[in-house]
């Protein structure tokens, strides 16, 4: 098993150049270290439809009323103004910086655990006498005997079976060269949502993990 | 909202609200089947939040919480964002209604 740097096509080159926008990272950073209410209040301001922060203060009175510790309102208050900035972007940008948010919060959730070095991003696996899969992993773990490959989602409806194939045929490779690869996918959703959308895939998934709003922190630790 | 004053009164608003987005949600035929299954999903944990709450008396806050999220769904016109919503806007009324201090 190998890991290889992703082809640079056009879709590939636009894309960096959506992961590299500032706010990505931006709220990225913030959302590592948010509450569970905090990633609701991200996703409701991400997917909706006004961007009047005080009718999402209002929306959301645990985080921005009274009894709100002056601290954690201060977060909310950020992530309300990064989750804003992104909204107030048109559909297609906002659909991809969404995405590339997922990633990079993986991969900064990923990097506390085993270090930013290790952790990479849009890379493919490679196996011996096996035909490489054309779309890359979003984020992975490069560790010899620890390796974790990961595909990010904004919401469930993202999960199918191309998604489940690929996870699960990474990992079954990876087992059959005696390598352990952890599979996942991270799914910026609850996980109650999730669990409707797996119900109903026939693509092999017992042995992928699930890491959803609720256990987003479970990356890093 | 000037008769809401419980917990379940304003969960079972937002359960109103909410079927109005499922309706949207539908226009996604081949997602039919999926977005029924999800909105069942939340129906239940909302209704079990009505049973384990609903007697509690609700804040000026909360009433004006439920009242703000379900004017953001009315403003929903794409129905692929209504299914985007039939996960979000649930946990919107858990967040508010279900981890009261």
């Amino acid at each position: 098993m190998r890991f290889q740097d992703a082809a640079q096509d056009a879709r590939a080159i636009t894309y960096a150049a959506i992961q590299a926008e500032p706010v990505v990272a931006q709220t990225a950073g913030l959302l590592a270290d948010a509450t569970q209410a905090q990633l609701v209040l991200a996703r409701a301001v991400m997917n909706g439809e006004t961007l009047d922060p005080d009718g999402w203060r209002t929306m959301f009175p645990t985080l921005f009323g009274p009894t709100a510790e002056p601290s954690d309102r201060d977060r909310s208050e950020a992530i309300l103004a990064a989750s804003l900035a992104i909204a107030d972007r048109g559909d297609q940008t906002r659909n991809q910086l969404r995405g590339a948010l997922v990633e990079s919060l993986t991969s900064e959730l990923l990097g506390r655990r085993v270090g930013a070095t290790d952790v990479r991003r849009e890379r493919r696996i490679l196996f011996d006498g096996v035909r490489a899969e054309i779309h890359p992993y979003d984020v992975t773990v490069e560790r010899s005997g620890a390796a974790e490959a990961y595909d990010c989602k904004w919401g469930a409806r993202g999960i199918n079976a191309d998604v489940l194939h690929q996870l699960e045929d990474a990992r079954a490779n990876a087992e059959a060269e005696d390598e352990v690869l952890r599979v996942a996918l991270v799914v910026f959703d609850a996980e109650l949502s999730c669990r409707v959308r797996l119900e109903r895939q026939t693509a092999p998934h017992d042995r992928s993990g699930l890491v959803a709003l609720e256990s987003m922190g479970s990356l890093s630790g | 909202m000037d008769d809401l004053n419980t917990v379940g009164d304003l969960a079972r608003d937002a359960l109103a609200a909410y079927e109005d987005l499922l309706s949207l949600a539908e226009d996604i035929e081949d997602e039919w089947t999926y977005v029924n299954d999800l909105a069942a999903a939340w129906q239940e944990r909302v209704g079990e939040l009505i049973n384990e709450q609903g007697s509690e008396s609700a804040t000026a806050l909360e009433e004006a919480a439920i009242s703000r999220a379900v004017d953001e769904i009315g403003r929903i016109s794409d129905p692929h964002r209504a299914i985007d919503w039939l996960s979000t806007f649930p946990q919107i009324v858990l967040v508010t209604l279900g981890q009261r201090s």
